[in-house]
Order: C-alpha cells, then structure tokens, then sequence
C-alpha cells in the first residue's frame, strides 16, 4: 500500500472548505507515521487559487483539475479523483463526509479496487495498518476495523471530528495541474442547473454551532426564536423530524436518522425530547445543551448542560445574552 | 422497462442493539427488523416507473442471511414481480459485487436504491453497483421525473449550500432521500397475492463469483457502544437567570464561546 495520503480539499471559489483542512491536519500526522507525503486535489473553477492556500497546511503536491469540470458531474469527478490516486500512488485517500464524498468515494473505492469506510471518527495508523473507528446502527454502536490491503482505502470523515492544526514547516506546496478531461460517456450523468438560496447561515453539516428546534416550538412562527439564537452565535438552524413532519422547518433542516448527521462543537436543543432517531444525527456533539419544559426528557441524559423551563422565556434571554457576551 | 429495486433487512430504528462481551459481535438475534427506510423511497420510485410505463417489471434483490427474504415479501405486496434473495453473509463491498452480478443477468433499464442502509450507514452500494456495471448514477435523489423519451430522468439532489438539478440518462442506478415520494401501504389483497409468491434463492457461486472475491478487506475488528457521558448540569431559575448562567457556563467551563 502507497505511504502517500491524498487529500481530497473542497473549495468554494477558491476558498478552501474548513474540512479540507481537518483532512490535512489528519493526512499530516498519518503520512508522517506511514513515512510518506501529503498530496491534495482540487477540483473545478477556482481550482488553482485554492491550491495556493494548500502549502502551509503541508500539502507538498498539490493536484488541480479545473478545465472541463464547469459542470458537476459525478463520474468525471470519480475519474479525477482516480487519476490523482494513481499519480500520487496514494495508499489513503481522504475526503470529508458531504455530498461530495456521498455521491463518488464509493466509485473511487470500487474502481480502484479497494475499500471505503465512511463517517469515520477515529483514524491512525500502526505497523502497516490503517485503523479505523465509525459509528453504526445510527450510533448505537461503533465499529473499529482494520485495512491492510494493497489497492488504496478511501475514507470518509466526519466534519469536525479531528482538529485542525496548520504544518509547523509549510511546504511549497507544489501546484500540478492534471490533465484529466471528463470522457463523453462521464457525462451520462450532469449537473445542468444549480439553484443556490441566498442563505448567509452555515451549513448544517458543517456548522461548529447549531440551535435546533422540535415540536415543542408550536409552529413555524415559533421557529423565528430557533432562528434569532442561530443568527445571534452565527449558528446554523436545525429541527427534529417531528418539528419537519409538522410542516414548522424544511426538511433540509432535518438532523436525525432520516435527515441529517451532524457533529458540531456546541448542539443546542430546544424543545427536542431526544428520540433515539434525533440522537442518531447528533449524539457525537461536543457539547449537547437541552431546552425543555419537561425535566424528563430524555434529552437531558445526554445533555453537559440543561434549562428545564418555557423556551418561549428561555430563548429569547438567551439570545439577548448571548449578543451582550459576544458584544463585549 | 425492466426495474431493478435494491433492498435491506435491518434493526428496527429503536432496536435496542448491543455489543457481546469481549466487543467481538453484536447480539442482533430476536432484535426486530425492518426494511431499511430509505430502500421504502426506493420500492415506491420503482412503482411510480411502472405505473407511468406500462408492460415494465419490478426486479426485487436483496443479498442477506436466511432472514433477509423477510424484505422480498414486503416488496411482493406492493407488486413486485420477481424476487431474488442473495444468501449469505456479505459486508458491504461483497454485496455490492453480488448485487451487480445479479442485476447483470436481469438487464434492468434502472435499478433503485436507497441513500444508505441504515445499519451500517455505508454509503457505498450503489454507486458500487453502478461502478461494477458501467452505468451511471445519481446519489440522494429528492425528486425524479422520467423524460418524455422514457429514456432519461431529472433529478433533483441536495447538497451543501443549495440543490442540484441533474440530467441522467437510462440505464443507470438511483439511490432515492427521504422526501422522494410517499411509499405506499400494502393492501389487503396485496398481502394475499404476496403469499403465493415465491423468491429465487441464489448463492455467490450461482452467480459466478468466488468467496476469495468476497472476502472482506476492511476487516471489523471490534463492536463497542458509545461513549458515556456523565449527566450534565440543569438550571432550573427563571429564564433570565438561567440564560446567564447557561452562557457563563458555556464560557467559563467549557471554553467554547
């Protein structure tokens, strides 16, 4: 198995994602172990800016793939990713667990004949083995698995589940641009128009602090205090999914088994019993703070901190505090 | 058309799941199972396909121990035509390749997934079906519209920051998200007619692959629960008083703000 690690470092128009560098923060201390490199590849418009960022958090190749890659489309983006492992003769290839990572590592995997394991926690190395930790059955339980093969794994990791530290010796980080045009038949599959909202929130999966609501909020009028305590801390806004089936958030606000899985440093329930389909989605929180006017919520057994009281008292205090600390 | 619908058995979402002294297996016998939820969205995008193009088969495979076939007569009751249950036992990297060799036999114009199985939460089988057969593949679809040509569908996938709007062309694999559609009940007679149908059973070997092919790479190790934690501190004071106390704690012990 190649020592090298490639990092696969996701943009937003250059701007390197705060995940890319929690891969090269881990991929560092896994290449060094492993006696090998950190390479990275940045993909589509805005590439080769991003690259330029890439050095100082030790990426010492640094691969971008911008021409032909306007429009998202998954397998030319599987033949990138695979044309990158093969340059670098990469024994680890790293992504962070999002769409990105949902729609083409297990391709990536298959096609170059080795494993994927996703939404890992846990990562190191040790006399040739990867070892590996991830949770399962919606983090009921965690698995730890070892890889030893010879063909490359591809692992997933969860956003903010590893620190991020930048290289105490920068690289020069060398920018090669790959020539890795999509093939006709990569374009069975395309992305033909992008509708973005103007939303200035985080994103829920990445977000280091979300408030979320359930359906103690009432209704969706009531989703106003969920939003104002998310604004004041630049949180994003999430919901149960009793708070989305009864129509007071957007389905994409979901977090849960049959949402979304998010691992922020500071997870602020408001209203949420704590269903074991919620705690599937956010249970690996740093700190978890529950609001509820029921003391016997179950949320509350997996709460550092709680306010049993009426959220409609309780949060807009605290959305006044929270401005007047953050404020001073 | 010929549609392929991928399917698994798993522990029901509040299955009390544990792990078996030593950390070496989980003890999942007499735990109740379901048809993994996201693969509802996936048998009932089946359906839609075959309401809206008459003459087309439902092809339902699942790969899984003796139990599995369990999910086989849950989609002969809302019509599937055929069955196929892989058995053995297979992590998600021999499923996939049991899966593809199975559907390669079947020819299917579309085979429906769902996002993930909510077991492992792996994320892997169908865009390693798709990889194994050549076709293409759309990941988390939200919303699906079958083309005028019955050869192409529009597909609407979440991602961060917005959603994409992709155009695929058959035959191809979809793995379906939540919000796909609205699965349907089985009816009464569904029920009935499901009884006098039967799976095919096929192994590995029937499909022309070898257990050297199948053995697993990313070796399990070791099953363990979760992390413990310690029950925190309830304010119980009056809004105002507990809000200052929440953020001076959030501030001065656990440093995050």
């Amino acid at each position: 198995m190649g020592a090298t690690v490639l990092v696969i470092a996701e943009h937003v128009e250059g701007a390197p994602k705060k995940t890319a560098y929690e891969l090269l923060t881990v991929a560092r201390s896994l290449a060094s172990a492993r006696g090998g490199q950190v390479h990275a590849l940045t993909l589509g418009p805005g590439a080769l800016t991003a690259a330029g960022e890439l050095g100082a958090w030790g990426a010492e190749s640094i691969y971008t793939v911008e021409e032909g890659f306007e429009n998202y489309a998954t397998l030319a983006l599987v033949r990138a990713c695979v044309g990158a492992a093969q340059v670098a003769e990469a024994g680890l290839i790293l992504f962070s667990a999002g769409s990105l990572a949902r729609d083409v590592a297990g391709r990536v995997a298959t096609r170059l004949g080795g494993a994927l394991a996703s939404d890992c926690v846990e990562l190191s190395t040790e006399t040739a083995a990867l070892k590996l930790t991830r949770p399962v059955y919606a983090g009921r339980v965690r698995v730890a698995a070892e890889y030893t093969a010879e063909a490359p794994l591809v692992a997933t990791l969860r956003p903010n589940a590893f620190s991020i530290e930048k290289a105490a010796v920068p690289s020069a980080g060398t920018a090669l641009i790959l020539q890795i045009p999509p093939e006709p038949s990569d374009l069975r599959s395309v992305v033909k128009e992008v509708a973005r909202p103007s939303s200035t929130r985080p994103e829920l999966t990445e977000a280091s602090i979300i408030v979320s609501g359930g359906r103690s909020l009432g209704s969706a009028d009531h989703f106003k205090l969920i939003y104002d305590l998310a604004d004041a801390l630049g949180a994003a806004p999430g919901a149960s999914r009793a708070a989305v089936d009864a129509g007071y958030a957007p389905y994409s606000m979901q977090v849960g088994q049959t949402g979304k899985t998010v691992n922020p440093v500071l997870y602020i329930a408001v209203g949420i019993s704590g269903a074991i389909q919620h705690l599937a989605g956010m249970r690996t929180s740093k700190y978890i703070v529950a609001i509820n006017k029921d003391a016997n919520a179950p949320i509350f057994k997996l709460a550092d901190y709680g306010i049993v009281g009426d959220l409609t008292e309780v949060l807009p205090a605290l959305t006044e505090e929270f401005k007047r600390v953050l404020k001073s | 058309m010929k549609i392929g619908v991928c399917l698994k058995l798993v522990p029901a979402t509040t299955a009390d799941i544990r792990v078996a002294p030593e950390g070496q297996a989980l003890q999942l016998s007499g735990v109740e199972t379901i048809l993994s939820a996201y693969d509802e969205y996936a048998l009932e995008a089946a359906l839609k396909v075959r309401d809206a193009v008459p003459g087309s088969t439902i092809h339902a495979i699942t790969a899984g121990p003796d139990e599995a076939a369990k999910c086989l007569v849950q989609a002969f009751s809302v019509g599937a035509d055929t069955g196929l249950h892989i058995k053995g036992v297979f992590d998600g990297h021999a499923a996939s390749k049991v899966i593809a060799a199975a559907l390669k036999d079947i020819g299917p114009d579309i085979v429906f997934c769902g996002r993930q199985a909510i077991d492992d939460d792996g994320w892997l089988v169908p865009g390693a079906v798709a990889e194994i057969l050549d076709l293409p593949h759309v990941t988390a679809a939200s919303s699906l519209t079958l083309g005028d040509d019955k050869n192409s569908f529009e597909c609407r996938r979440r991602f961060e920051g917005g959603e994409q709007v992709i155009a695929l062309q058959l035959p191809a694999v979809i793995s379906c998200d939540k919000g796909l559609n609205e699965p349907r009940a089985a009816t009464l007679k569904g029920r009935l007619d499901a009884k006098k149908k039967q799976p095919v059973v096929k192994t590995a070997g029937d499909l022309g692959l070898s257990e050297a092919e199948l053995m697993p790479i990313l070796k399990v190790m070791r099953f363990s629960p979760p992390p413990q934690k310690t029950p925190g501190k309830v304010i119980t004071s009056p809004a105002a008083e507990a809000a200052a106390e929440l953020v001076r704690v959030l501030r001065d012990e656990a440093k995050i703000i």
